[in-house]
Formats: C-alpha cells, structure tokens, sequence
C-alpha cells in the first residue's frame, strides 16, 4: 500500500476543503515492522545535543573494561537504565597543538568542531550539529532549537563559527512558546492548512535577500563573514517559512501538552532538575513532531555555576578550591556535583525513550552527543574529557560500549556521529586533531 | 519633514557609495538601543515584544562585540517577527491617522505616491540616512504587490515597512568612512549624526540630527559643536549615560546572578533590579544632575535606596514613594559605587564573598588593568607520556598549579577584594566571620588602605580612574576594543576632563568634539573578494 501523502497535501493545497481525516497508523511500517514516514522512507534520525559543565571524576567513571559488557561505575550508575542503548568514551584527547588551552573553552570547542580554538569563546567552524542540520533538517520548521536549563541565553554551544553561538531558549516558558505557540499547527489534527500570511512574510523576505549585493559592498573581510552568516540567517528564515506550508511528514503519537508556567530558572540545582527534563520534553515532542531534527541542551556553561543551595561556593569554584580527600583519593563534593550532571542525562535519555515510535523510541530513532568542557577541572585538563552517544540513530550505531580510546583524538567521535547520522565526510578536524579514523566497529 | 522627502526621493546615494569610501564599522543594534530607536520613530506605544540575542563582552564593553557579533538564525527568526509586529502596529486603524501621513487615493489599491512618502520618511529615519533611488523603488514595488494580493493599501505599507526594519540596514549601524586628505579617512556625515546620537542619547539621530548632517553642518567645527552642544543639553542625554554606565559597570552581569536563599533569605527576585537602579541613579545623579566631578564616585556616601536595598543596608525605610535619597552614615563602610549591593553582589559567589572576583573586576572596571586569565596548568608533553602512571601525572599537574606565576597575579588583583571583605556576598556589612574578626586591610603596591573608605579614597585619587573612564568612554563610542586602544587617541577628550575637574559633560564634549572620534583607518584592501561582484554589477 502506498500512500503518497505530498500528493493529497497539494490536492488541499489547491483549493480542495476536503478535511485531511488520514492520521498515521500502524500501517506505516514496512516489511519488518519498522516504522516508516508518510513518504514511506523510514523514520528520519534526530540529533541532540547535551552539555554538562567541569566533566567527570576519572577513577569514579571510567570502567576498566572497555567494549561490551563493560562494569558500570559509581559516576555512571544514573545512566544504568540506557547502559545498552548508549557507548561511553574515555581516554580522548583535545590536542590544542599550537594554540593555548583556553580554560572551559578549548575542550568543548574542539569537541564540537574537531578544531581547537584559536580564540577563547569562539569557535573557528560550525558546530557538529549545525552541519548535521544543514543535511537532516531540510524541510523542517527549525533548522535546529535549544534550550539552557540555567536560564543564560548564552549557554548554547551551537554556533555557524565565530564569536556568535546560536541564542538558547532560556525557560520552558521560551521553549513552549517558540515551539508550540504562534506559527505551530498540530500536524496530527485533521484541520491543519496552511496559513496564507506565511506567503506575504515570504515575499519580505525575499526581499531583505535581495539587499544582500549591495549590502556586501565595500565591507571588510571580517564584516563580509558576518554579513554572510546574516544572510544565511535570512535564508534559514525563508526555508522555515517554506516549511510552515506544509505538513510535517511524521505524525507521532503524542499530545502537545499546554504551556508550562513561569517558574525559576537559575543556577540553583533544585530548579535546573525541574528544568531540565521540562525542557528534555518539550525537545522531545519538537523531534517528534518533526518540527526541528535538532535539539541542543546545556544544563549550564562550561565551569558551571550550579549550586546546591546551602553550598556557598557552588560548582566550579568547588573543582578549584576543595582539596583531594587523602583517603578517598579524589575531591568529594566535586564528585557530589558530577553524578548530579549523569542524573540529569538521565533525565533527559528518559523523555526521548519515552516517546514511543514505530518499533521502538524517539531515543532509538536519535543519536544524542553528551559532553563536558574538562576532565579533570580543578586544573583545567582537557585529556580524557568524558562522552556520551545515546540512541542507536535509527540502527546506524552499535550500542553498548565502553570506548577505551587510549589517547585517540576526540575528533575520532565526532567523524564518527556525522557518519552514523548519514553524512558522507571522509575527513574530520583540524591539526593533530584531523582524522579520517571513525569508530567504523560501532557503525552498523 | 518635507526637506528630509526631497533627498529621499533623488537620493545622495553618491556619499556613501562612492568607489573611494569603505565602512568602517558595521555594529548591530544592541536591545536597548534598538529599543529607543524604535520607541523614538514610532512611538512609545508601539510594543517591541521578542528575544535579543545574548550580549558579550570584550575588552570590558558590550559595546565592543556589537562589532563583531552578527545575526544568528534564531536570532533572525525573532527580529523578522518583531519587525512584522511593529509594522502591524504602526499602520494599524489605532495609529495610522498619526503615523501615516498621507492617505491612499483607494483602501484597497496601491498608491505610489503614498507609500514612497511613508516608506521614504521611515526608511530615513530607521536606516538613518536617506534611502537611495533605488531602495526606495524597490519598497514600494514591495508594498505595492503585497497590496494587491492582500486587496489592503495598509497591508502593502505594514509589509514595506517589515522589511525596513529587518533589513540589515536598520539592525546594523553601517558607518561610512570617506577621504579625508592624505591617508585619513573619516565618517560621512549621516555616519557622524549616526555615532553622536548612539553615545549622547542611546537613540536613532534625530530629524534635526539629519537636517544638521544633510546640510553638512557635521563637517565644520561650529556645527558640530551647536549639535554637541543640544545633544548635550537635553535631557535624554541621560538615557545615554544610563547605557554607557551599564556597560562600563557591567550591570548587565545581573540578569544572571544566581544567590543563594537558604544561606541569603533577604536576597529576592526584586534585589538585582533594584541594585542596579541604585547604582545608576548614584552615578547619573553626581555625572548630570550636580555635575560632579567623576572622581567622587568612588567616595560619596550619597545613595538612593528602595525598601528591599534598606533591608540588606539595614536602614529604616521611612518614606512613601519608591526611592528615597540616603546619606549613609560616616561609620557606615560605605564609599561610593564600590561597596554598592550591586557591585559587592555581582561579583561574588552564590553563597560567599570572593575577594579575588571583585578584585579581578574593579581592576578591570575602574583601573583598566585587566587580570590576565591563570595558567590552565596543563603541561601536554607530560599529559602525553602516557607510559607513566597518571597518579604522577596529576601530581606534577597539582605541584604546576601551586607556583609563584599565580601569586604574581592574585597579589596584583586581591587586595582591592581584601578591603571589601566586611561585605558579605549580597553587600550586607559585616564585621566578623564565624566569629573571627576579619581583617580589612590591603597594599597595592606600597599604599595601604583599609575597608570600603580606605579603597573608596585610594581609587578616588588614583589617576588610573579617570583615565580609565575616558579609555571606556572612547572604546564604547567608536565600537573598539578599551585594551587595544592608544592612550593619544582620546588625549584631547581626557584634557577636557581634568580641566574641568572632572566633569562628565566635559568629557563628552571634549571627545566629541576630537577630530580623533570621527576619524577611521584606511580600509584593509580585499581587492580579491570584491572584484568579481563588481565586474558582474557592471
């Protein structure tokens, strides 16, 4: 049976009122059961994105074995529920060469572009998921959306390059209303049509393109780059607008929830736990409903702020200050701070999973990149920073697995996301960092 | 109105696009700026409802990444949709009887004529400068189809104007620098109206700003001082000034100052508004309103509080209205802005006071001597060595991280956090710690001081803070980085200031005034880059 739904759309789209009484049923799914879109490909893979400020303990995390059936270790035990749907890395390396090692920057810029940064607090190329959204999310309303569950706009680790990152939605509030208010139709309702005011705001737009020529005249090199990513802003605009006209492809089985209310949200480590899975769903439904392939969440900055109440220094300035418990052998309340930073993964693993799709999640549709800015912060190591892919995108990656990566470059991960997300890239980084060595035994 | 209607429609176009001009600077629109100039065009009334997005600092001003930053796409997303919302409003059957000043010939057909008087004043004052030919032909072709495939006149004005405001024309201050003899460039005229009007009121030029620049009257010494002069005189000068000590006090920081209530219960959702609103009003009050010298920022006892400020300063809050003038007392600690709740709190931990974060800060800030960040500590040729046992590793890291190279910097920018430790990290006075008495005092180099007063005083008579005030001023002016500029480029603007004894208004009018603030480099060739476009525009 084939159903050819941009077929029926266009016949409503030309003037036929005939109500769109065609919710997705299971007869969407091919041979072997697994779900498939409207157009009868398969279900697309979504990407996320998770930061985490100051890393984790190195002897509390990193288990000894390495490959399957690895140990789960006291730092990963919030994670034992998606331990086979998920691989953890330990042992990558940031290699800065020529360039300084900018303290709760370097790390995850170069985790994010295989680049070390030449600039602190900016990046010298597109962030992995920018370029993973310039080939998965055509067609959809958001290039990509994120969210900062500490309320900064700034803490987004998405950027097209330079100085700009791209502003996260700072509340539940912003994430709701950006998502599901104003320009969102419920692709599962039976009414949905286009809005004819979308066309007007197309012709504006193409009309602010149009300035672009003579705007580029006489700029400098560096203002001819921003004008550039303004332009490509524009551009992202109209693709967006393009999209509202039609029906998303995919009708998941969920409820789009009523808008959440205001609430606190700041570094205080009670709020951000009611934050993060809040805005973990609104991300979900999001991917769900195909209205963005790409959801990038940051739980903080890098040298995160988060306190627990009742602690007066908080997070980062814990990693600096506390000594290393002689006995112990590591610094105790840090340790405190990193396992609350895998119990709010788990969070959000949780609200992915929990959205079922065709023969299995949201998650097992998905690939989600979690990672830190150090490893161990209290002197700003960036070797060893530790890494998280969850989701087996959509079958393309094995799961399972602990990553032993003995001194590899962190690059080796993310050449190793883009394939697994259906990229066709052979190489990845830059310096010492370049590498064209994916992890090809976890690519299915 | 109608002067500012004849260049528009035959355009100057040549002033700014000649082939010899290049700009200089292309900053974008910060919120509030963008704010004011809305509000300024169009009125108060006319909401600005959206996201901004987020500020960064470099070289201690926002103002400096306005140079550098660009558009994002979901920033991009929000600036559309506000533009749409403001053009809604603007041509809207409330307001445009008073905003659009002519009326169409049909409700339901294009008017030319119409909508280039619309678009062409709007467009003068949003792209503060007169519309070319051209850009002006191509709005109204734009507002003329959208009227027809709306059957609306005021839908094609609403979709013209839109795209006015989101053009990269409006959300960008693009400054035009042209020959001015030799190897000197300077700003066009609209391009000075421009500058002047963002540092002195915040705000787009005005029409009396741009009647001045047209008639070139920016381009001669006693021209530009009668617009110095008005701007200066005005009263909106102070939203300028609220701007500029926003930036330069980083008061921004506070929208995102986490405290922590079970060990502050009196720290509440009202305080970082309200702190921020004291330390403005202290600084405006003795910059405009006493016209005082500058220098006693850093010493006066004078304040405004409110009733959540009295609760953390621990004074009687005995009076009806909002705000109330305050004097605190000679015993009180208190000097100046520096031992404010909004300084002593921003910078701070969320539970405890950080004399190393207000030192790094008000070194920064009021001294212009930046900390330069600590080591990372990380030695990658030892990291490397992964023969040896990373216990050791670690070890040699730890033994790195205790060396004489980070007490070079701490003894540079502690002391000054030392002397405000009788200030708990929400600015409530104390003088004793987990019953230990604390010790106040600090050296910088060979001066001892103690205590609020003794720092108050020390910055007070310091000629670093002058000058640093005058290198801010001049950084957020021009768009440029404080720390890379040369300290002869706003000679001129800091004479004026000491001659004065001090006083703010002198400090603006002598930079103003300066041939150094119109005054651009030559443009960097990129010949390569622009050749083809040009070839092809041919």
């Amino acid at each position: 049976m084939t159903l050819h739904r941009r077929t029926l759309l266009r016949g409503m789209f030309q003037g036929s009122a005939a109500a769109m009484g065609v919710p997705f049923l299971d007869c969407f799914l091919d041979s072997k059961g697994q779900a498939l879109a409207a157009t009868g490909q398969h279900l697309p893979t979504r990407f996320s994105t998770f930061f985490f400020g100051l890393g984790l303990t190195t002897s509390l995390w990193v288990p000894k074995k390495a490959g399957l059936d690895y140990e789960t270790t006291s730092q990963l035990k919030p994670l034992e529920p998606f331990k086979s749907k998920m691989n953890v890395f330990s042992g990558m390396r940031v290699m800065v060469d020529d360039n300084p090692n900018f303290q709760h920057w370097s790390g995850n810029a170069a985790i994010a572009t295989g680049i070390a940064p030449t600039k602190a607090s900016q990046f010298d190329s597109k962030t992995i998921d920018q370029t993973i959204a310039d080939v998965i999310s055509r067609g959809t309303r958001f290039k990509s959306v994120a969210a900062a569950a500490s309320g900064d706009p700034k803490h987004c680790y998405s950027s097209l390059g330079g100085a700009n990152t791209l502003p996260a939605d700072p509340s539940p509030m912003a994430l709701y209303t950006r998502l599901f208010g104003p320009g969102f139709q419920d692709p599962s309702k039976a009414d949905w049509k286009p809005d004819p005011q979308v066309m007007l705001q197309q012709s504006v737009l193409s009309a602010v393109s149009d300035e672009r020529k003579d705007f580029m005249k006489n700029l400098g090199a560096g203002d001819k780059t921003r004008m550039d990513q303004y332009f490509t802003s524009v551009r992202e605009a109209e693709l967006q607008l393009a999209a509202e006209l039609k029906r998303p492809e995919i009708v998941a089985k969920v409820a789009i929830p009523a808008a959440p209310g205001e609430m606190p949200v700041n570094y205080a480590l009670p709020n951000v736990r009611t934050v993060t899975p809040l805005m973990a769903k609104l991300g979900a439904l999001a991917l769900a409903t195909d209205q963005t392939r790409v959801f990038n969440l940051a739980i903080s900055e890098p040298g995160s702020n988060i306190f627990v109440p009742g602690d007066p220094l908080g997070y980062h300035i814990t990693t600096h200050m506390e000594a290393i418990d002689q006995n112990l052998g590591y610094q105790p309340r840090v340790a405190k701070y990193n396992v609350y930073s895998m119990e709010l993964l788990a969070s959000v693993l949780k609200e992915l999973d929990g959205i079922p799709e065709g023969d299995g999640t949201l998650l097992d549709h998905s690939l989600l990149f979690a990672y830190s800015d150090q490893s161990y912060a209290k002197i700003h190591a960036v070797d060893g920073i530790p890494i998280m892919l969850a989701g087996n995108a959509n079958g393309r990656l094995k799961t399972g697995y602990h990553i032993a990566g003995g001194g590899a470059p962190v690059s080796r991960v993310g050449l190793t996301v883009q394939k697994a997300m259906g990229l066709s890239v052979d190489g990845w980084g830059k310096g010492s960092m370049e590498t064209k060595n994916a992890y090809t035994e976890l690519l299915a | 109105m109608a002067v500012i209607l004849v260049c528009a429609v035959f355009g100057v176009g040549s002033v700014w696009a000649a082939d010899n001009s290049h700009v200089a600077s292309l900053r974008r629109l910060s919120e509030q700026e963008y704010r004011n100039s809305i509000a300024d065009i169009f009125g108060k009334d006319i909401a600005v409802q959206g996201m901004f997005e987020p500020q960064v600092r470099m070289g201690g001003l926002v103002a400096t990444s306005t140079a550098v930053l660009s558009v994002t796409p979901a920033g991009f997303e929000s600036f559309s949709k506000m533009a749409d919302s403001i053009a809604t409003q603007v041509t809207d059957e409330k307001h445009r009887g008073k905003l659009v000043s002519c009326n169409p010939k049909a409700a339901n057909a294009p008017d030319d004529a119409c909508a280039s008087e619309f678009l062409g004043h709007y467009g003068l004052l949003l792209f503060r400068r007169p519309l070319t030919s051209a850009e002006l032909r191509a709005r109204v072709n734009l507002a003329g189809a959208m009227t027809k495939s709306s059957g609306d006149f005021y839908a094609g004005l609403r979709y013209g104007l839109a795209e006015l405001i989101q053009s990269p024309n409006f959300l960008f201050r693009k400054e035009m620098a042209v020959p001015a003899g030799g190897k000197a460039y300077t700003l066009d005229p609209f391009s000075r109206a421009t500058r002047l009007s963002y540092l002195m009121w915040d705000t787009a030029p005005d029409a009396e700003l741009l009647k001045a620049a047209e008639a070139g009257d920016l381009n001669t010494a006693a021209g530009l001082e009668k617009q110095v002069d008005r701007l200066l005189a005005s009263p909106r000068l102070e939203t300028g000034m609220r701007a500029f000590f926003t930036d330069m006090l980083e008061l921004d920081t506070f929208d995102n100052v986490s405290k922590d209530a079970l060990i502050y219960p009196k720290w509440g959702g009202a305080m970082a508004p309200s702190a921020k609103e004291e330390t403005l009003r202290t600084t405006i009050n003795l910059a405009l309103r006493e016209n005082g010298d500058m220098r006693d920022l850093m010493t006066t006892r004078k304040t405004f509080i409110n009733r959540s400020l009295a609760a953390i300063y621990d004074v009687d809050f005995s009076f009806g209205g909002d705000w109330m003038p305050y004097e605190f007392p000679a015993d009180s600690g208190r000097s100046g802005i520096v031992t404010q709740v909004s300084t002593l709190s921003m910078f701070s931990h969320p539970g405890q006071s950080s004399p190393t974060k207000r030192g790094v800060a008000l070194m920064d800030i009021f001294l212009c001597e930046p900390t330069p960040t600590p080591p990372a500590n990380v030695d990658f040729s030892v990291i490397n060595d992964t023969s040896g046992p990373l216990k050791t590793v670690r070890e040699r890291l730890m033994a790195h991280a205790t060396t004489p190279t980070c007490a070079s910097c701490h003894t540079h920018s502690d002391p000054i956090g030392l002397s405000l430790e009788g200030f708990n990290t929400i600015g409530g006075r104390r003088l004793t710690e987990n019953g230990q008495l604390i010790d106040l005092s600090a050296t910088i180099k060979g001066t001892t001081f103690r205590d609020g007063p003794g720092l108050g005083k020390y910055l007070h008579d310091n000629p670093k803070y002058p000058a640093c005030l005058a290198r801010k001023l001049y950084a957020y002016a021009k768009g440029v980085d404080s720390e890379e500029v040369d300290a002869t480029a706003f000679k001129a603007a800091y004479k004026n200031f000491t001659d004065s004894g001090y006083r703010m208004r002198a400090l603006l009018k002598g930079l103003a005034e300066s041939p150094e603030f119109f005054s651009t480099p030559a443009a960097i060739q990129d010949a390569s880059a622009e050749q083809p476009t040009k070839l092809a525009s041919h």
